[in-house]
């Protein structure tokens, strides 16, 4: 799948640059951390299918396996951007 | 939270933050739901949702996904997905919340057959920060013998649908919609989609921080708009009709991480040659961010 970048929007004075839905930040939108797609882009496994493994780090530094973690239980997987930035 | 425990459903955010930076976040901030580190994007590469519009050299950017959420049943099949291309803002709670309990789709029984049309119009959420959506549920009870229509309709006829006024301030994500069945017109060929008995439509919004209103009781903004809806039974259909919604809403606060845009700012105003002095103020400033984020590039690498 060819994605590709969203950068509708203009610069509207130094330093703020507004996107297509007007939201305003410091760098154009379709560079660095304003990379949308427009039109299709790939979100992974679909319904019906069941989750991949998930096994990463969790705050202390230990392995998680989210599917034994969740003991039979429903869940909720956010991919999400950075807790840092 | 609470209400997630309440429900017996798990909760992960993964980020390709580092265990560090996430016991960090958590800590700041009380976080009660598991967070989750993949340094080196291997889950997210697995799933196939690696950002790919970032170049691999561009850093720190570049290991991001795609933002967007999967709700899991039990036996961990997936039930749900939400993603969007607007990546401003996340998926509120509650909208994670109700579709883990699959509650989106959810239809109540039929009304008798004399009956009318009867709508409800409300706002899922307490509070709309800029960067989360929140949903506007319309609640379409539809007699038994009757049907309203889906998306697409031929000429002359009304979809159910919300709208909102024109407003520069809210934006609009894609519209969630319960399972239509088909109808096939009398006399014709044409098959139209339509929904029976009670249905549930929802328009997940978001404010892009341009049109708040200040009071003294705090920051608000207002969502209005439009719900539109035509019946009809087998034989003939009633005029559209049409329900106006307003909801004023509490900005409230939301929980960012700490750079956030201050750190794009000072780049771009550095790049954009600035007073001097103006720049050393700004870098004084923000000295301390910014030592945060030599910290996850010295642990990245």
């Amino acid at each position: 799948m060819s994605v590709k970048a969203d950068q509708r929007g203009s610069e509207i004075k130094p330093s703020e640059f507004s996107d297509a839905h007007g939201y305003i930040a410091p760098i154009p939108n379709g560079t660095g951390p304003r990379s949308n797609p427009i039109g299709n882009f790939p979100t992974g496994p679909e319904i019906g299918e069941p989750l991949p493994d998930v096994v990463a780090l969790n705050k202390n530094g230990e392995l998680i396996d989210l599917h034994t973690d969740r003991k039979g239980m429903n869940a909720v997987l956010v991919f999400t951007r950075s807790a840092v930035w | 939270m609470v209400a997630f425990n309440k429900a017996d459903i798990r909760l992960y955010v993964l980020s390709y933050d580092s265990h560090k930076a996430i016991a960090n976040f958590s800590k700041t901030h009380k976080i009660t739901f598991t967070m989750l580190s993949d340094p080196d994007s291997k889950v997210i590469k697995d799933f196939g949702i690696l950002n790919t519009l970032i170049p691999e050299d561009a850093h720190p950017w570049f290991g991001i996904p795609f933002p967007g959420a999967y709700i899991v049943n039990n036996e961990g099949i997936i039930t749900e997905k939400i993603f969007e291309n607007i990546h401003h803002a996340r998926p509120g709670p509650e909208q994670l919340l109700a579709a883990a309990q699959g509650e989106r789709f959810s239809v109540e029984p039929t009304l008798s057959p004399t009956e009318d049309v009867d709508v409800d119009v409300a706002f899922h959420g307490d509070s709309l920060p800029t960067g989360i959506t929140r949903e506007i549920v319309a609640t379409i009870r539809v007699p038994e013998g009757k049907h309203i229509y889906s998306e697409p309709v031929p000429e002359g006829l009304v979809a159910a649908s919300i709208e909102l006024d024109n407003n520069p301030g809210i934006v609009a994500y894609t519209p969630i919609q319960p399972k239509t069945s088909p109808l096939t017109l009398t006399g014709s060929d044409t098959t139209l989609q339509v929904y029976k008995g009670n249905t549930i439509l929802r328009l997940p919004v978001a404010q892009n921080g341009q049109l708040i209103e200040k009071t003294a009781e705090g920051n608000f903004v207002t969502v209005s708009g439009k719900v539109h809806w035509q019946t009809c039974d087998d034989k003939e259909c009633d005029l559209p009709e049409s329900v106006d919604f307003e909801f004023h809403i509490k900005v409230g606060a939301l929980i960012t991480p700490e750079l956030s845009w201050d750190l794009f700012k000072l780049v771009t105003d550095i790049s954009n040659k600035k007073p001097h002095q103006k720049v050393i103020l700004v870098v004084a400033y923000q000295a301390f961010r910014i030592s945060k984020l030599y910290k996850k590039l010295v642990q990245d690498h």
